[in-house]
């Protein structure tokens, strides 16, 4: 199961007729040097922290994930049950890769991973989440952070 | 992700998304994206495949050293590994098929070695141990409910009492490693343990209960296409 066409239904009419929001232009931001970059990356599979109370559906709300959370203490509290879970359950880069991130500034392809990263509740309107993702981003911005992998489930 | 990656965009930050949705990009069109042939889920490929995850993340950054005006859509064309599964692949225990609350018993020692294994563990979102989630959801509105510790109320507690047995049971079944497929352990799951039968049974409970907070989570317990009222024509 890899392309829209092998999901299941009715997951797949589901996913196909997803309304989606148009945006009247792309803003593009004129990307630093690779060397420069100082990387974040952001998931919507509702990851919090042990602990946490865990994110509800359509929470617009996010959740940041600190280097020093162990990889085990990163659960998915993700509404929807119609995507794999079996691949994070064994390894958390599947779906943060974290760990990958960190290898690349050690070999000098990036010049920063992040120290923290976030995530927010997929399958929200994306509209609604519009307040708390530029609330993110300033955060982002105050940590030195210019570029930002996108991880969705 | 599409819009996260607009509102980011426009307040100063470079971003590329790794897309499992092709359909949803193009309609989107956020500035720069990777669509990934990949199981919803697994954005970055396979567990524990350091090499195709680090692959997929440089083709990521790589975009934002294009100089090709945007939106930017580019296809990841490496397939995941052992994606048809293993099917040499066996639940690694004897399941006592006497009960569920028996069944998840002898679940437990696999569970120990998968945890050994793996190095982690994603059961406790609940708060409530495997076993005690287990008869949580079997007595739930039942004549003798098990009493709702404080911090999370009865319908949450029951989701995530339902996603964490899903992942005691998921993650016992890899505890002695190998390659089966996401959808042969969700087909064990679901059509051999009698948790999978409990929580099937409970979700279509929930889905025609008189409760509506019971209601509203009925949609999050069960795979859509495993669901009692889909596979007998009524979902």
């Amino acid at each position: 199961m890899v392309r829209l066409v092998d999901v299941p239904e009715p997951e797949r009419t589901v996913i196909a007729d997803l309304d989606c929001p148009a945006y009247s232009d792309t803003p593009a931001v004129t990307p630093v040097a690779a060397t420069d970059r100082h990387v974040a990356i952001l998931s919507t599979a509702g990851f919090i922290v042990r602990g946490e109370r865990p994110m509800l559906a359509n929470e617009t709300g996010y959740r940041a994930i600190d280097d020093n959370v162990a990889d085990g203490d990163v659960l998915c509290s993700h509404v929807s049950v119609n995507f794999d879970r079996t691949g994070f359950q064994q390894d958390l880069n599947v779906m943060l890769p974290r760990a990958r991130l960190a290898e690349l500034e050690q070999g000098g392809v990036i010049g920063k991973a992040a120290g923290t990263h976030y995530a927010f509740m997929g399958a929200t309107g994306p509209s609604r989440l519009e307040d708390k993702a530029r609330e993110v981003g300033r955060s982002m911005l105050a940590l030195g952070v210019n570029t930002v992998v996108l991880a969705p489930v | 992700m599409s819009g996260l990656a607009h509102y980011l965009e426009d307040a100063g930050l470079a971003t590329v998304i790794v897309a499992l949705v092709r359909e949803h990009i193009v309609q989107m069109r956020p500035p720069r994206a990777l669509w990934v042939p990949y199981e919803l889920g697994r954005p970055f490929g396979a567990p524990d495949d350091t090499g195709l995850q680090r692959r997929v993340l440089q083709a990521a950054l790589a975009l934002l050293d294009r100089t090709d005006s945007t939106p930017l859509l580019v296809d990841f064309d490496e397939e995941a590994p052992f994606a048809e599964g293993d099917p040499d692949w066996r639940f690694p225990g004897a399941l006592d098929s006497n009960n569920p609350l028996a069944e998840a018993a002898s679940v437990m020692p696999v569970w120990q070695l998968a945890r050994e294994r793996i190095g982690k563990t994603s059961v406790g979102i609940s708060g409530l141990s495997p076993e005690t989630a287990v008869e949580f959801i079997e007595r739930f509105e039942g004549d003798a409910p098990m009493p709702n510790p404080k911090g999370m109320a009865p319908m949450s507690r029951a989701r995530f009492a339902i996603d964490d047995i899903k992942a005691f049971y998921l993650e016992s079944a890899m505890a002695e490693g190998g390659h089966p497929s996401s959808r042969q352990l969700q087909d064990w799951f679901w059509n051999e343990t009698l948790a999978g039968a409990l929580v099937r049974e409970f979700q279509e409970r929930a889905r025609v209960s008189d409760n509506a907070n019971l209601r509203l989570i009925a949609s999050s317990l069960v795979p859509a296409e495993r669901t009692i009222a889909f596979i007998e024509g009524r979902g």
